[in-house]
């Protein structure tokens, strides 16, 4: 025990002694303090941007007095811990408008008036910038100081002649490696610890941000693993520095797989993936065909139903008291094709008796919304294709282990693509609650959908979407894959090392 | 003695590890880059399918309007104007991969507003404006580097530091430097000599990797390249070898100073780290961020208010300036809606286009610092020769707003010849109503200017020479033991 503790003192005294360690303590630190205080402005834009929009959707549902006009709209909150990783934060649409007509999808072209809206960024020309973010340095560059921290712990003692010496000593060799291994997590260990807290410090001088308890135990688990991640690094260079000679074919070896793992794999094969799809979906308003014939079997299905109790048409279901001189109904019909929202105007509805009209109302328009979601299936396809093929190509990047270390810091962060997917869906959920709140009002077939002369709309407890947050067993939960794989790998190039150690030959 | 230097130098490196790894590299990664660009979606031949069909699709609108009258054209304008597609997106992404190139210089759709004045029937349309259609082009654009000739460029910087790290230090720990020394040899040509031979083997797998992704488009791709786009791609390697010599100078710099090869590589790793990844892409952000702009919020804020404003002055206030809809018969009422339509284009004119004046300005200003890093200037040189910067971008916004006043002024010539108009111009009834013949109508053609890159090569150059002076006096400062 007493040896274990002197090598690891000795790897930790000759590791912060090297001008590498400041160099690398000033750079990781400096530059994670830069990101962060660019991050956090980014987050108080989008902050700010969002309480627009909710401020904004507030104002307009004061002005909601026909249920036929109701629009909710569901705003995805932007997440605090996006300071630390941008993820997918920034990419999709951040406002989901709830219409009862109209499905709720995604398409990758613009269309009119589509349900999905993106607030623009205040300057799309800054994409051409990398977003850098803490998940992203410490990706690129703790990853390059372990290894720099590693790369001679084993070939440059053989190359100073020191190992034999160590050796010849009555150390086993397990304790060796193991000692080196702690040695240098230990020199690497300030160098994460400050970095994040130094980004803690700034973020939290932000006034805007509030991290709840949840919000730092999320922190402390991305610490975590970033720990992890810097203990593959390490480890990989040192396993690369018992298979090599010479310290320097070491360093060249464990760089050029650096450079493959952080840089290229990961963007070859989302590239590839991306152009070169298994599953491409048409790209075009093709698409939205399927959606047009929904809405023709909707009209028919709807005037058969208005056959059926009668009537030539809807008027001809609403009777005016008689001598009434001017009688009739106007409706004011928008479509996009892929939906169909009717407005009706009565007049002289205070002559009129609407009780079959407001009937068959009732049944259209549940109808309607039935359609709306039978459309809603077929032009949910492109997107979950693009969603299967971006599946596929996360897989694929999960080979490297720096990606792994990315997902999973996304994952606990909250600003993977999985929670964005997620947001749509409960802006579904909401729409699915808005039917029935209206259906318990029996709102579908009142007079109030379509007439303000007895009384208006009576949307006080009109449902709010709500935003919520993952607790931290469950964004482990999803990270959970991605920890075991960086944890088996840290076993595996662990036991690597040592088998190797114990087979090395001296001489 | 300096060509013996080289050949010696490039016989040694033939035979490294890093040698070995680089050759395995770079023809896959031209590979992939050919085949991604080539072969799949969003490459050259769909960009240019669609270029084609707007250009097309917009002669013909042209000619519907022009055939039922000056007026009609007038107002909806010659339609949308897209950017050709750069050939060469393949070498530099830069803002084609960042948003979509096309200007909409449309109007389309009635509007008639109702407000208890006489000209509630009356339908007009907004005059022509531009509108920048800044959108993201692709979902997922930011978070990936792009394989392309850029990333491989900064890919050949590493390699770069690979082959030149131990070129002073590692002869000095062997021994082998005095032994050089003693022979009738200056220390320039020692530095001059090692450059060459760092600078052929890096130069020759590169030209060859080059020459295969060439190949591989112009079979699989079907690109055309014309002698100007050979001329670019000649730049183009020019500016991979300014590139590469940089940071074999730096390598050599680094390699002289310290007293270990290994230190130095160390040393020379930390550098480019920052220089290719955390630097460009911080330094960037960060200066964009010391100098903010309004937030889109607050620019159609600023907009609906100022619109609101004319539109109460002039249609919907308590006394409303226009009062009867514009008519042939009645010249002075076409004239106030003439002001009116002018105040509103030129007050939505001000504000997109000092809006979209700010964001490439915040842009191109932390380009333009950011250049302190040589990867960044190489890659937008690259940018620039492929005709992707962002100065591209800005001479193409420049040059439709130019062609804007060409169209409003052809439209203006044509009114002036036809005695029956009353040439009050923007307003429909105020404009000729005969046809005009559509093949005189003037057309957008873009001139593509590359001065851009010339400063960004000089300062290539200029990192060279001062790289190359600092290599050469901390060698001659050097210790030979």
């Amino acid at each position: 025990m007493h040896t274990l503790w002197l090598v690891i003192q000795r790897e930790f005294v000759s590791n912060v002694l090297t001008s590498r360690f400041m160099i690398g303590f000033v750079v990781c630190v400096l530059s994670t303090a830069v990101a962060v205080f660019v991050q956090v402005d980014d987050y108080e834009k989008r902050l700010a941007g969002y309480n627009t929009a909710v401020r904004e959707a507030e104002i307009e549902a004061q002005e909601w007095d026909l249920y036929v006009n109701i629009k909710p709209k569901a705003h995805r909150k932007p997440n605090p811990l996006s300071i630390f990783n941008v993820g997918s934060e920034n990419d999709g649409a951040n406002t989901v408008t709830v219409e009862l007509g109209k499905p709720v999808f995604e398409l990758p072209f613009p269309i009119w008036e589509a349900p999905t809206q993106k607030r623009g960024s205040d300057n799309p020309f800054l994409a051409m910038f990398l977003t850098v973010d803490v998940v992203f340095i410490f990706k690129i560059v703790l990853s390059a100081l372990a290894i720099l921290f590693a790369y001679n712990t084993i070939s440059g003692e053989r190359e100073d002649g020191t190992l034999k010496l160590v050796l010849s000593n009555s150390i086993p060799r397990d304790t060796v490696v193991l000692g080196k291994y702690l040695g240098g997590m230990l020199s690497l260990f300030p160098i994460v610890l400050v970095s994040l807290i130094v980004a803690l410090l700034i973020a939290v001088s932000s006034p805007v941000t509030d991290f709840d308890g949840n919000a730092v135990a999320h922190i402390v688990l991305i610490f975590g693993v970033s720990l992890l991640y810097v203990s593959t690094w390490y480890l990989l260079g040192l396993v690369l520095s018992v298979w090599t000679k010479e310290a320097a074919t070491t360093l060249i070896l464990s760089m050029f797989i650096w450079v493959i793992l952080t840089s290229v794999h990961s963007n070859v094969v989302t590239f590839a993936v991306d152009k070169f799809s298994p599953r491409q979906s048409e790209p075009n308003f093709q698409v939205l065909q399927p959606a047009f014939e929904v809405w023709d079997q909707f009209k028919n299905e709807r005037d058969a139903y208005i056959k059926q109790r009668g009537y030539e048409d809807l008027q001809g279901s609403i009777s005016w008291e008689p001598g009434t001189n001017s009688t009739g109904m106007g409706t004011s019909s928008m479509s996009g094709g892929y939906f169909i929202i009717e407005r009706y105007r009565v007049t002289n509805i205070d002559k009129a008796d609407t009780t079959i009209f407001q009937e068959i109302l009732g049944y259209q328009e549940q109808l309607r919304v039935e359609y709306a979601d039978k459309t809603e299936e077929i032009l949910n396809k492109p997107a979950e294709e693009q969603e299967r093929n971006a599946k596929f190509a996360d897989a694929l990047s999960r080979i490297s282990f720096a990606d792994v270390y990315h997902f999973a810091a996304g994952a606990m962060a909250g600003t993977d693509r999985q929670r964005y997917n997620d947001f749509i869906e409960s802006a579904r959920a909401y729409k699915r609650e808005i039917v029935e709140y209206l259906k318990d009002k029996e709102a579908f077939s009142s007079r109030a959908w379509f007439s303000t002369d007895k009384g208006t709309a009576e949307l006080e407890d009109l449902p709010v979407f709500q935003h919520r947050r993952l607790s931290l067993s469950e964004s482990f939960s999803d990270a959970s894959v991605d920890i075991l794989i960086l944890l088996a790998w840290n076993i595996v190039l662990i036991m690597t090392a040592y088998v190797s150690f114990l087979r090395y030959d001296m001489s | 003695m300096i060509l013996h230097i080289a050949t010696k130098e490039i016989h040694h490196n033939l035979t490294t590890l890093r040698f070995a790894l680089m050759i395995i590299l770079l023809p896959v990664l031209f590979m992939a880059n050919a085949l991604i660009y080539s072969l799949g979606d969003n490459g050259y031949t769909t960009q240019i399918d669609a270029y084609n069909r707007q250009v097309e699709q917009n002669r013909k609108h042209i000619k519907e309007q022009a055939d039922m009258s000056l007026a009609e054209l007038a107002l909806r304008g010659p339609g949308d104007i897209p950017k050709r597609p750069s050939r060469l997106i393949f070498c530099a992404g830069g803002v084609d991969e960042v948003v979509s190139r096309a200007i909409k210089m449309r109007s389309d759709g009635n509007i008639s507003r109702s407000s208890g004045v006489e000209d509630e029937d009356y339908a007009w349309r907004h005059p022509l404006k531009l509108e920048y259609q800044i959108m993201p082009a692709g979902s997922n654009s930011t978070r990936y580097i792009k394989i392309n000739w850029v990333f491989i460029g900064v890919l050949m910087s590493f390699f770069a530091i690979l082959f030149t790290f131990d070129g002073i230090a590692g002869e000095r720990t062997r021994g082998t430097l005095s032994l050089i020394m003693s022979n009738t040899v200056s220390r320039g040509q020692v530095l001059l000599g090692k450059y060459l031979g760092a600078f052929v083997t890096l130069m020759v797998p590169l030209i060859i990797g080059i020459l295969m992704n060439l190949l591989i488009i112009l079979l699989v791709g079907n690109i055309p390249f014309n002698s100007g786009d050979w001329l670019r791609i000649l730049g183009i390697v020019g500016l991979f070898g300014l590139h590469i010599s940089i940071f074999i100078f730096l390598g050599l710099l680094f390699s002289s100073r310290v007293s270990n090869a290994i230190t130095s590589l160390v040393w020379l790793l930390l550098t480019w780290v920052c220089l290719a990844f955390v630097f460009p892409s911080l330094l960037g952000i960060f200066v964009s961020n010391l100098n903010p702009i309004p937030s889109v919020d607050e620019i159609s804020m600023q907009r609906r208010a100022q619109l609101d404003q004319i539109d109460d002055e002039w249609r919907e206030g308590p006394s409303p300036k226009l009062k009867k809809s514009p008519a042939i018969e009645r010249p002075s009422v076409a004239r106030l809606w003439a002001t009116y339509f002018t105040e509103i284009s030129d007050t939505e004119t001000q504000i997109a286009d000092g809006h979209i004046d700010r964001q490439l300005q915040q842009v191109q200003l932390a380009r333009d610092l950011t250049q302190i890093s040589p990867i960044a200037t190489f890659q937008y040189a690259m940018e620039g020769l492929a005709n992707t910067s962002i100065v591209g971008y800005m001479n193409f916004v420049k040059q439709a707003r130019r062609y804007r006043q060409t169209f409003i002024d052809f439209v203006k010539t044509e009114d002036r010849g036809d005695p029956e108009s009353l040439h009050i111009y923007p307003v429909k009834e105020g404009l000729s109503q005969k046809p005009v013949d559509p093949a005189g109508v003037p057309v957008f053609t873009e001139q593509i200017s590359y001065r851009s890159v010339l400063s960004q090569v000089g300062l290539l150059v200029l990192f060279n020479l001062l790289f190359f002076i600092l290599a050469q006096v901390s060698f001659l400062k050097t210790d030979v033991k």
